[in-house]
Parts: structure tokens; sequence; C-alpha cells
């Protein structure tokens, strides 16, 4: 095959990564153009939600949908956060605890109802967010732990908030370059699972359970393995969460609101895909936030009955989620614009 | 000591066959359309401020008011089944298995609901008060409630009721051959998504009941429907999906726990215990007490 010179040649040798390398280069450079706090706010938030939509497609690739993972969000948060006032505990360590913690809990609920087939799962995660959340804002004290009950906690500032080594930054750009390096890790990993052999009994149980299950797959080990792992993703981007936003007020943290939140954006990008949740909180989460902002003090919970019609438009009109369309125009872009030759064939022999 | 027990249990029975009432509107749905209806708390939510401003503005009396809400919640719930639901049933021909898409469908239509009566009823709470708020009958050492205990023959007769409609009525027969088997069902020249319709809209009929029996003592708020909807999960699952008698059963097991465990414990701890009856049913008997749905 005879060499083409030219940005055609660079970009058929990097083939796909291309739109990868440009998305996480146009990324990384947004902080050093643009100054505006509120918009490396809203670049945060579409990262966070992007990296907990995609743990919870963890779950939705082994054909299960959580409605609970504020739960395991704020077990995370709450964690790491404990560990660091009464304990001194650096919160870049109270991560992992905060992810096993939420693992932990995921075992307790995961256990029982991912052996059954059917809603129990969404009905049980659902039932432990509410309980948990009710827990947390009725107890003050646990034993030695304070738990904060309804005003909830506040991290300790150290420094005035300068404090790296400690996870507390005093500007947004650090944190925008943490977030981005998790929702690039999750992707990244999600996308490497898809590709080993517990990605393929993922999407063999997702389509069918009972074929997987008459080839020997394990439906009930392979969904709980994606829960765990969900639910561990998820704790440690609680722990961001608090670091983030320094206080934890278990009515959003552990709100149900706030689970469904993490489950439509992944729905609405396709929530049973690599690349979908992040696009959903693309899409999603500027909306919100701008919602918010501008009609949030006049008509509160605006921004959540969008959500709820954009929904249901999805689910009616486009169940696959984002991904589907936006998949779909990159192969044809791959097609007729990189590598027009190698599809030249394929396409001359009709479909 | 066991005044205060058994005032508590006449309160957890009342208490009880209230959830039981809205259980069993969530029951039907499932047992016959295998729908896990997510929005039933807001519906509920949104009948009983119906209720309550029939009370406020004409002076219906809640338990009259069912005459009018009942009615009204069956259309609404025909019509959301037959516009919203329809469509992905039509989409997906087989038989659903796995009824995620609608889950997902009915959390969606929760969030619509819930937030449009938060922006409409604004987050104050809100009470009825009757004539018989605090009229009391006394039998023995235990005290009742006039306004709570009118409740108990309005459940008993709905639950003969539904299950004599279902079980020795031709409507019933449809209604459960089509629960059984959809293609069979269509094969026999029934309209499957009409049937579907209905039940869907007896479904919130019962409930909106449940909810008008519940005005003369539970405080009106835009939030209360989700900690109803997950209170009658929680029933639907330990009584059995799709057994009408489970969930009275159930419901006053749950109302028991709540009310008795609120006497020792805080009552916000009701709620923890009622989950950990959750897990234990699902993990020891997956198909509830009385349920006959094999999972």
């Amino acid at each position: 095959m005879e060499q083409e010179t030219g940005m055609r040649a660079l970009a058929q040798r990097l083939g796909r990564r291309v739109v990868i390398i440009a998305a996480l280069t146009v990324a990384a450079i947004i902080p050093l153009v643009v100054h505006n706090p509120y918009a490396i706010h809203i670049g945060i938030l579409i990262f966070l939600y992007g990296y907990l939509a995609t743990a919870w497609g963890l779950v939705g690739q082994s054909g299960q949908l959580s409605f609970g993972h504020a739960a395991f969000l704020g077990l995370g948060a709450y964690t790491s956060t404990i560990l660091f006032n009464q304990a001194g505990v650096t919160p870049w360590l109270g991560m992992l605890a905060g992810g096993g913690i939420a693992m932990a809990a995921g075992a307790g609920i995961g256990y029982p109802t991912l052996r059954l087939r059917g809603v129990y799962f969404a009905l049980a995660t659902l039932a432990f967010a509410y309980s948990l959340q009710i827990f947390v804002r009725t107890t003050n004290w646990l034993g030695p732990i304070r738990i904060g009950a309804g005003p909830g906690l506040h991290v300790l500032l150290v420094n005035g908030g300068n404090a790296p080594s400690l996870f507390q930054f005093p500007s947004k750009e650090p944190y925008y370059y943490i977030a981005l390096g998790m929702v690039a890790g999750i992707v990244a990993l999600s996308y490497y699972l898809n590709r080993t052999r517990i990605g393929y009994y993922w999407a063999a149980i997702r389509g069918d359970p009972d074929a997987a299950e008459s080839l020997g797959i394990s439906v009930a080990r392979y969904r709980i393995r994606a829960f765990l792992l969900s639910c561990f993703l998820t704790g440690l981007g609680g722990t961001f969460y608090a670091q983030y936003f320094l206080a934890l007020d278990p009515r959003r943290v552990l709100g149900v609101s706030l689970s469904i939140e993490i489950a439509l954006v992944g729905i609405v990008g396709g929530w049973q895909s690599v690349f979908g949740p992040l696009l959903g909180s693309l899409v999603l989460i500027p909306i919100g936030q701008l919602t918010r902002a501008q009609l949030g003090s006049s008509l509160p919970g605006l921004h959540l009955l969008i959500y709820g019609v954009i929904l249901m438009l999805f689910i009616q009109f486009l169940p696959q989620g984002l991904n589907s369309p936006v998949m779909r125009g990159l192969r044809w872009a791959e097609a007729k614009v990189w590598r027009p030759r190698e599809y030249s064939t394929y396409e001359r022999g009709g479909k | 000591m066991v005044e205060s027990v058994a005032a508590a249990a006449v309160m957890g029975i009342q208490m009880g066959c209230v959830y039981a009432v809205i259980a069993i509107g969530l029951s039907i749905i499932f047992g016959i359309i295998r729908v896990i209806n997510f929005a039933h708390g807001a519906i509920l939510m949104l009948f009983m401020y119906l209720g309550y401003y029939l009370w406020a503005l004409w002076g219906i009396d809640p338990y009259l008011s069912i005459l009018i809400v009942v009615p009204a919640a069956f259309g609404c719930g025909y019509l959301v089944q037959y516009i919203i639901v329809r469509p992905l049933f039509v989409r997906e021909k087989a038989y659903v298995v796995e009824p995620l898409g609608v889950l997902m469908l009915m959390a969606g239509f929760d969030l619509v609901l819930s937030n449009m009566g938060l922006m409409a009823f604004s987050p104050d709470i809100r009470s009825v008060t009757t004539g018989y708020t605090f009229n009391t009958i006394h039998i023995g050492f235990l005290i009742l409630n006039q306004a709570r205990i009118t409740l108990i023959p309005i459940v008993t007769a709905l639950v003969f009721g539904l299950y004599r409609l279902l079980n020795r009525t031709e409507l019933g027969n449809t209604i459960r051959s089509v629960g059984q088997n959809r293609e069979a069902a269509a094969v026999c020249g029934i309209n499957v998504h009409h049937i579907y319709a209905l039940t869907f809209g007896i479904g919130c009929a019962v409930t909106a009941l449940g909810g008008c029996c519940m005005l003369t003592f539970v405080p009106l708020e835009p939030s209360m429907g989700l900690p109803m909807a997950i209170n009658a999960f929680i029933v639907v699952v330990l009584g059995g999906m799709g057994s009408i008698p489970g969930m009275l059963l159930a419901g006053i097991i749950i109302g028991l726990v709540q009310a008795i465990g609120a006497q020792f414990m805080f009552g916000t701890y009701a709620i923890i215990v009622s989950l950990v009856i959750f897990i234990l049913i699902i993990l020891l008997r997956p198909r509830g007490l009385m349920g006959r749905i094999e999972v």
C-alpha cells in the first residue's frame, strides 16, 4: 500500500485514536484558555458525572439497573471525610478506604438480589440508598464516629485550602485535571474490560441471561463482579466530590435524586456502552446547570423536571442512547474521510 | 407498657391497611403488565392533593371525595398506560422478560410528576382537619381514632371486591389471562393494550383510594411520594408480587413493625428495619409470603 503524505496519512496511521487524542487535548487546553471559574466548574461537573455515570454503567453492561448509586458515592465521601477529620488520614488514602466501604455495602445488597431475575436489584438499591440517607440524617454520633446528622459534615480546611497532599487545592484547575484524569481512566478501564473475557461475558448476559447461563456463564457471579467494581469506583468518586465541594449534605450526597441523575446521565448517553455515559454527561450537565442557574430560584425542581422529560423522550425514541448515533457518525466519518481506500471495497460490495 | 404497645399495634394495623392498599395498586400493575410503577409514589401524591383541594375549596369530606378522586385516578392511569407506556410494548414485540426499559421510563415519569408537584404545590406541609379528626372511641383500654378507624371497613371491602373482580368475573379472567400470556390472549381476540391500560387504571384508582383514606391523618407534602413508594415496594416484595391477600398481610406486618418499633426506637429507624426485612425476604423466600410468581 503506497504511503500517502500530509494530514490524511497521519490520520490513517492513528485511526480512531485521533478522536480520543483530539478530545483529550481540547479538554486539557480549556483551563489554559478559559479563565471563567464558572465554566471550569461546569467542566468539573461534566467529568464528575461522566465518571459516576460510567461507573454506574458497568452495572448496566451486565444488564442490571441501579437506582441507588448515590449511596455508594455518599459512603466514599463520608468515609474519607470522617477519616480525615477525625484521624487525620489524607483523603488520597481515605479514597481507597471509601471505595472499600462502598464495595462492602454493595456486597451486602448485591449478593441477595443479583441471584434473582427481574427488578429486585433495582428496588433493593433504591431502598438501600433511601434507608442510608434516613440513617445518616438522624445519627450524629455512631459510637466514636461523628456523622453529623442532618446538617452533614464539612471537610476541615488546612492552610486555607492549599494542601495538595491532603487533596485540597486553592483553585479549581487542579480539581479539573484530577477529574479529567479520573474520567479518562475509568473510560479506558471500561474500554479495556470490554475487550477481555469478562466484557464478553457481560455482553452475553445483557443480551440474554438464560442463553448465557446455558453456555456455562454464571450470571450472578459476573453481575456481582460488575456491581462491586462499580461500587468501588463510585466510592472513589465520592471522595472527589467531598474534596471538591468540601461539604456533605446528606440530602444531596445520599439523595435519591442524585442516584436518579447519575442513572439518567448514563441512560441518555447509552447505558450499555463504553463512551455513552460520558457523552450523556457532556450534553445533560450543561443543560441542568444552566436551567438551575437561570430559573433555580423561582422554580425549584425545574431542572429535574426537564431531566425527566429528556429521559422519557430518550426511552421512547432513542433507547440505545446518544452513543449509538454518535458512533454511527464517527464510523461514517472514518469510512469517508480517514480511510477511504480501505473502506472503498466494503462500500462497493454493498452492506 | 401494655397499653402503649396495644395503642401502637392499633396504629400499626391502621397504617398497615393503607400501605397494603397502596401496595395492591403496585402489585396489580406488576402482576399483569410486569411493570414496576416507579412513579407510584408521585401518582399517589398528586391524587392526595386532588383530595386535599376538594376538601379545602369545596369542603368535601376526604372519605366522600373517594367518589371523585378514584374515577379520576382510573382515567389518568388508563391514559398514562395507553399514551406513555404502550409504545414501548409495541416496539418490544416479544414478551417482556426484564422490563428495564419501562422501569427507566417510569423513573423519568416520576421525576416529571414529583417536580411538577413541587412547583405547583410548594413544599409547605398541609393537612386536612375534619369534624371527627379528634373523635375517639374507647374499647377497654384501647383508644380508637374515628378518622383512622373508618378506613378499615373501606379497605376490607376493597380487598374483597378486588379479589372477586379478578377471580370471579369475565373481566377478571380476561385481565389474568393477559397477565399469564400476552400472545395467547391476543390470539384469542383480547385487546391486550386495552386490558393493560384498564389494569394500570385500576392500579392507580386503588392507590388513590389509599391516598384518600390517608388524607385524614397523614400530613401532605410534595416529597411524600418517594417514602410511600419505597414502603410499597417493600410490602410488595414481602407479600409476594401478584397476590392480593399477601399484600394485606405484608402491609399489616410492616405497619406493625414500624409502629411498635417507633415505641422503642427512633421513628426513623422504622424504615431501616423495613429494609432489613426486605433483604431477608429476598435472601430466604424471594417469592414473598404468599406470592405465586416464580423468580
